[in-house]
């Protein structure tokens, strides 16, 4: 199905962004400004939600309009456009944005007309659907891979380098047992944490 | 396409002369209707893409401009602002682009750069006194016109080894293969410089990659600026003085070579892709071959498609990482738009390869490559294939030679189970090379001089 | 704001389409996901983590309630969320150069599309038609999808190793690790920041 590569789940939702002429700053504005204020690494939303690959948040003020001899039209609403590319199924996805993000979900979507909070996980669920849009074509170049897959896979990849280097032209009496030492440590690691730009420094502590 | 007239274009754009000796003169605009009087009388000097029929004359001339050049020149300024953005901006202010950061940013740049720089007057000749005459003539010139002034100069030359005139560098490379073929641009033509073709065979490139105003690559004329008569048969330079650590490089090669089961020299050509010789070790992996460099239909002829895990030619290494050929795939069709044609001369004294050298004396390579984009040919091999791997599928790893390392970083010279070519890592990488300084250099037809000279330059 | 996180950009692109052309789309995006010769291109390329086209029909853009004013559009519209590595300049390059067949039979249903070839006009045209980022997050912010791919493949190769190495006596274990380097040689680049953008 089209919103599936392997198994990858491409989501896109395009949510209408109320509209308030008394504002002091309209709502779609008001969503601008939260997501400036939202960090983009791991401390952020999509950190906690951790099946996230990748995602977005997009304010879409209107359609293009690419001149003569096209029409030019316009949107009535804005919508605010959510693509995220997560490991597993919609719900559990949707159920764990709603749990671990509950607040960055509640600032962002409150601007949103029809959102019914975070509360009733139902609900969420249920509004968060009739906002999507069906992915037409997806593409994934890894797509049978977790993000925590992903993330070890990266770091193993950085130890291993330091691994070659530092034991580069030992003799073999010296390497197995380095070698050893090296896969016990490499396997009691912390697991690496989405989002993060640390890897290399910490692999490096941890060998 | 139509046929290029060799007496309008710079015989410097056109091919390297391959003379032992060289200066080039950094001038600055005193005075834009003395300038252009000037630039009026240095236009007999220049020296075209004419052909030498009747033997080498002594010495040859050639001229090209920063914008800050034609600015001094007093173009009209729609002209000026229509220059491609970054020649506007200068070589300086790109550094972030070009990663001339750390060791390579402005601050350790040559006294010269912290000038103005219009003009690069460029003069190579046969001999000693020939160029001794030549400058002095010019520099005459100059003088008499009162249009610009000498604000330094570099000297240039082949490294003479043992009374001999080389093509060595001075890491003990033999240089100067492998320049790319122009439809259109005769010179010698060895199969290998060009770009493939669907059935593996070698062709020319499109003119428009190397001169304003020919259909280049992507089958569109190259940005160019305004009026069209300015910029048809002119050219981009980028000039960059490439310091180099000869004491350094010479220690860290002997340190890895003598872990590398493969030796010191084999180390040597896995960092290049050359032996010091000049053999390509894609065609010859396990050792130099004095008849595969003699013969031009295969020195340059070579391709990575057989090697595309790096086995015999590692894929960091620089005439790899400078020129991927068919290693990425799509016959090649990602490459042809990234050719530069390089003009480099060494500066400096060689220093005999039994001694390790000094990092501090003054000798490197003076870099300098023609193209008819700095964005998309010297820019993008400098960002993307130099100083990042991503393409190579090698992560942010710099290439060895000449990438901006900060003492970190490192490369991979890939193997075989094979105990003399064994996988092997070299890492806390320095220096090797240093930038101390260059610019971006609008290098104009002769028709462009004489308008520039005769003030006749339209806004549009 | 920024459509730049790590080495990844997040491009998004909207055209309108006349909604008869819009059939033809499908029918094009069908065949492509069963007979694939633009996907073998697109892994080849190894630039882009995901992407994605979305059709939206004019109607079919969502109205939550009755107070949401109703739209009235003429123009389907199509939208591209892609996931890349490289510069905007070098990606667009890149497709124009070796994927101009499949990008024309995706872009010539919108309207005022000028051909992916010469590069170009086609760059203005998604110039035109690109939307910026507010926010954006990746998982890996330090990897391509080339060092992605280079990573599991290290992984699987150390497993295998490691699980080769088992017992192994010494005299073994040089030969054996020797074949490890040659299985991982070319997959161990350094991740970190990306080249600026241009």
């Amino acid at each position: 199905m089209a919103n599936k590569s392997g198994s990858i789940y491409g989501l896109t939702i395009l949510s209408p962004v109320k509209d308030d002429p008394h504002a002091e700053i309209s709502p779609s504005l008001a969503v601008r400004m939260y997501l400036q204020t939202l960090p983009v690494d791991g401390r952020g939303p999509f950190g906690r939600v951790s099946s996230t690959h990748m995602a977005r948040l997009v304010v879409l003020d209107d359609v293009v309009y690419f001149g003569m001899p096209s029409c030019e039209e316009h949107l009535k609403s804005k919508y605010l456009i959510f693509e995220s590319n997560f490991d597993g199924e919609l719900e559990p996805y949707l159920k764990q944005l709603a749990a671990e993000a509950s607040d960055e979900v509640h600032n962002i979507w409150q601007h949103c007309i029809g959102y019914p909070g975070v509360q009733n996980v139902d609900a969420f669920i249920a509004y968060m659907k009739r906002c999507q849009v069906e992915t037409t074509f997806y593409f994934a170049d890894v797509n049978n891979k977790t993000v925590q897959q992903t993330l070890q896979a990266l770091q193993t990849q950085s130890a291993v380098a330091s691994f070659i280097e530092k034991n580069q032209g030992k003799p073999s009496e010296e390497l197995q047992p380095a070698f050893i030492e090296f896969m016990s440590r490499l396997n009691k690691a912390p697991r690496p944490k989405p989002g993060s730009t640390k890897g290399k420094e910490l692999t490096d502590e941890l060998l | 396409m139509s046929k290029l007239d060799i007496t309008d274009i710079q015989g410097f754009a056109l091919r390297g002369y391959n003379f032992p000796f060289a200066r080039f003169l950094f001038l600055k605009i005193s005075d834009k209707q003395k300038g252009r009087e000037c630039i009026g009388r240095l236009v007999k000097y220049i020296t075209t893409g004419e052909r030498w029929d009747q033997g080498k004359p002594k010495t040859t001339v050639n001229i090209a401009f920063t914008y800050k050049g034609l600015v001094a020149l007093g173009l009209p300024e729609p002209s000026l602002l229509s220059f491609p953005v970054e020649f506007v901006q200068g070589m300086k202010a790109r550094g972030a682009i070009l990663s001339d950061t750390g060791k390579n940013s402005p601050h350790h740049w040559d006294a010269v750069w912290e000038h103005e720089v219009h003009a690069w007057l460029g003069v190579f000749a046969q001999s000693q006194p020939d160029l001794e005459y030549q400058c002095s003539e010019l520099l005459t010139l100059l003088q008499e016109s009162g249009g610009a002034t000498k604000i330094d100069s570099q000297d240039a030359g082949a490294l003479q080894i043992n009374g001999q005139i080389t093509t060595k560098e001075h890491f003990g490379y033999t240089d100067g293969f492998g320049n790319p073929e122009f439809m259109g641009v005769e010179k010698d033509s060895q199969p290998g410089q060009g770009k493939l073709t669907a059935d593996g065979k070698w062709t020319p490139l499109a003119t428009g990659e190397l001169l304003l105003e020919y259909a280049d690559e992507a089958g569109e004329l190259p940005v160019a600026p305004l009026p069209h008569l300015l910029a048809s048969n002119g050219t981009f330079m980028v000039y960059r003085k490439l310091h180099q650590n000869v004491a350094t490089f010479r220690k860290y090669l002997m340190e890895k070579g003598a872990l590398y089961p493969g030796g010191t020299e084999k180390l040597a050509s896995k960092f290049i892709g050359r032996w010091r010789d000049g053999t390509p070790v894609e065609l010859s992996p396990s050792e130099p071959s004095p008849a595969i460099v003699g013969d031009k239909s295969r020195n340059v002829n070579f391709t990575f498609g057989n090697d595309l895990d790096g086995a015999r030619c590692p894929v960091g290494a620089h005439v790899r990482r400078t020129n991927p050929r068919d290693a990425f795939g799509f016959n090649g069709k990602l490459i042809n738009r990234r050719r530069i044609s390089r003009r480099g001369m060494p500066y400096g004294p060689y220093t005999p390869e039994d001694q390790p050298g000094t990092d501090d004396e003054e000798h490197g390579m003076i870099f300098m490559a023609l193209n008819a984009s700095l964005f998309r040919q010297f820019e993008f091999v400098q960002q993307q294939w130099i100083e990042y791997g991503n393409d190579a599928r090698q992560g942010n790893d710099k290439d060895i030679l000449i990438g901006n390392h900060g003492g970190s970083g490192k490369v991979m010279i890939q193997g075989t189970t094979d105990p003399n070519n064994p996988p092997f890592l070299c890492g806390a990488l320095p220096n090797f090379v240093e930038l101390r300084g260059g610019d971006y250099f609008f290098v104009p037809s002769i028709t462009a001089l004489r308008m520039i000279a005769a003030n006749s330059v339209d806004p549009r | 704001m920024s459509n730049i996180h790590g080495k990844a950009y997040a491009m998004n692109t909207v055209s309108p389409m006349k909604p008869w052309k819009t059939y033809i789309l499908r029918l094009f995006f069908f065949i492509w996901r069963h007979y694939k010769p633009l996907g073998d291109g697109l892994v080849q390329l190894s630039f882009i983590h995901f992407a994605r086209w979305v059709i939206v029909p004019r109607c079919a853009f969502p109205r939550l309630s009755e107070q949401q004013p109703k739209d009235d559009l003429q123009y389907d519209y199509l939208f591209f969320f892609s996931n890349f590595n490289g510069t905007w300049n070098q990606y667009i390059d890149a497709f124009s150069a070796v994927l101009f067949f499949g990008l024309n039979n995706i872009w010539r249903w919108s309207e005022k599309f000028p051909g992916s070839v010469p590069v170009t006009p086609f760059k203005s045209f998604i110039v035109r038609g690109q939307v910026e980022t507010d926010y954006y997050y990746t998982a890996y912010p330090h990897a391509t999808t080339n060092d992605v791919k280079a990573a599991h493949r290290v992984q699987a190769a150390l497993g295998d190793f490691a699980r080769q190495m088992e017992g192994m006596p010494p005299a073994k274990f040089a030969d054996a690790y020797l074949q490890f380097l040659v299985k991982v040689q070319g997959d161990l680049g350094e991740t970190g920041e990306a080249p600026v953008g241009t």
